[in-house]
């Protein structure tokens, strides 16, 4: 037993060591060590701003700003927490902020985030189910995923980014206080209510679940 | 038993087992009773379930590149800024101080520059006029045809400087017979010349001979000539039967009177020679003068710091 926990924990060293060689190497200014740290991230990062903002190309241009802001920053950077989190906790900022400006615009020029974000949900949709063999099937997975995403966007951000980042990212309460810096009490009564809220809309939407 | 309300709030996180035991008795207790909560727990679930599938969008094919270009554009601005401006405590102050001591130097070799310039520059045209009045000659007639060698030379030693060496026959028709000799000079520059014996030399070779010995010696010889020549001297005229013999007589006799920095011309079928002398041994030059030829003397200049008095003997035919 003594033995497995001292696996768990080296394994644990290890994890929270993963990415704080390259964020030394950066912090030293060698940029091919944060191209690495870019690799390594790149798809994490963009699916949680794509599940934010809901839109393909706001989400890519949300991740493109999320890590040039972490590069400019990186040597505020202390290893208290895991390189991970702190980068994750840009990139949902980033996305708030990008949220924060498009409804700017919307009010401003008339122009619907929702109804926008649905075609580049649907066009991602199509992309995604491609492989799929059943024509049939492929056009209700792709159907639902779309629903799913516009109930997701029609959240608050505040329920949205727990809901991302615990149901469609899977991360823990523990995580997830680090990343919102949030105390257990906050995420776990904003994921209670965004999955309820999450329910009741897609109950409407798509009928009998 | 607890409203359905409040359990509905707890069944999101029933579904993660991640309520108290208490609560999470109370929910099971609840939901044995109640067929909507029951309802409502299987749509919580299978809305989680939905979530959980949605399909991870892939990052297209540009995303990384244009992040690491953006990124290298960053890291250069960085650099510059930590070169000129980082640490910001020791840089800025560094650069005020250089800023300092440049303007300072500028003004300051503006100002020596300036000096240097008026030392080299052509005699103005106020000097002569004064000589003029105060020797009753025409000073213009002595100083033209000077001048003009002078601009002459300097024409020369630029060709003979960017070109091969010019030989004298080679020369302009005006200044073929233009020779310059530096002998018996003490300077230190030209200590390695032979003090006693005078050299004639076409003037581009004996250019490139001062080259050689001394860097920058053409530059350094014609700024002599140019500061000789605006210097106020004693002007002899010396009438004689024969150019030739009566150049080297004079010449024996300024270097035995201890005259420095002879210099010899040979313009239009008239010689000058130019040389400093000692202030006291001006009579005796005079005197032996007149058994060469028959003299005439203009202006007196008064003896510089060293006691020495720029003379210039014109040799003419009678």
């Amino acid at each position: 037993m003594l033995w497995m926990s001292n696996v768990i924990d080296s394994k644990k060293t290890i994890d929270a060591d993963e990415d704080i060689e390259f964020v030394l190497a950066c912090q030293k200014g060698d940029t091919e060590a944060f191209e690495a740290l870019v690799e390594r991230h790149q798809k994490k990062i963009l699916n949680i701003a794509y599940r934010m903002v809901g839109d393909y190309d706001e989400a890519c241009d949300v991740s493109q700003e999320a890590f040039i802001a972490a590069y400019k920053s990186i040597k505020k950077f202390k290893a208290e927490a895991k390189f991970s989190t702190w980068l994750y906790r840009i990139v949902v900022n980033c996305a708030k902020n990008r949220l924060k400006q498009l409804r700017g615009k919307e009010r401003r020029e008339g122009f619907s985030l929702d109804k926008s974000g649905e075609v580049k949900t649907e066009e991602i949709s199509n992309q995604s189910f491609i492989n799929a063999a059943d024509p049939g099937v492929q056009m209700e997975n792709r159907e639902r995923e779309i629903n799913v995403q516009k109930c997701i966007t029609s959240l608050d951000e505040e329920y949205r980014e727990v809901l991302v980042l615990r149901d469609i990212q899977g991360f823990s309460y523990e995580e997830i206080q680090a990343i919102l810096k949030i105390p257990d009490g906050t995420v776990k009564s904003r994921l209670s209510r965004a999955r309820n809220a999450l329910k009741d809309c897609l109950t409407k939407v798509i009928g009998d679940l | 038993m607890k409203k359905c309300k409040d359990i509905k709030d707890n069944l999101p996180l029933y579904m993660d087992d991640s309520l108290s035991d208490a609560d999470k008795q109370t929910v099971e207790e609840h939901l044995k009773s109640c067929p909507r909560c029951s309802k409502a727990l299987g749509e919580l679930s299978k809305t989680k379930s939905l979530v959980n599938n949605l399909a991870e969008v892939e990052p297209p094919p540009w995303f990384k590149q244009r992040i690491i270009s953006r990124i290298r554009e960053e890291a250069e601005k960085k650099s510059l800024l930590q070169k000129w401006f980082y640490p910001v405590r020791i840089k800025i102050p560094v650069q005020i101080m250089a800023t300092i001591v440049i303007t300072v130097l500028a003004v300051y070799i503006y100002r020596s520059g300036n000096e240097q310039i008026n030392a080299v520059l052509p005699p103005s045209a106020t000097a002569p006029v004064v000589e003029a009045q105060k020797g009753q000659i025409p000073e213009q007639k002595i100083k033209k045809p000077i001048d003009k060698t002078i601009r002459e030379e300097y024409s020369l030693q630029e060709k003979a400087a960017s070109r091969k060496p010019v030989s004298q026959t080679a020369v302009d028709k005006v200044i073929d017979i233009n020779e310059q000799v530096v002998s018996g000079i003490k300077d230190d520059r030209y200590e390695s010349a032979p003090a006693a014996k005078i050299i004639a030399l076409p003037e581009a070779q004996l250019e490139k001979k001062k080259e050689n010995q001394v860097p920058g010696g053409a530059m350094k010889e014609s700024r002599y000539l140019k500061a000789q020549s605006s210097m106020p001297k004693t002007v002899f005229y010396l009438r004689v039967d024969d150019i030739s013999t009566a150049m080297e007589e004079t010449e024996q006799l300024l270097i035995k009177y201890d005259a420095k920095n002879i210099i010899r011309q040979i313009i239009q079928g008239k010689a000058t020679l130019s040389a400093k002398i000692k202030n006291q041994k001006i009579k005796d030059l005079t005197a032996s003068l007149k058994t060469i030829g028959q003299i005439e003397k203009y202006i007196m200049p008064e003896a510089d710091a060293e006691g020495n008095i720029s003379i210039v003997i014109e040799i003419i035919n009678n």
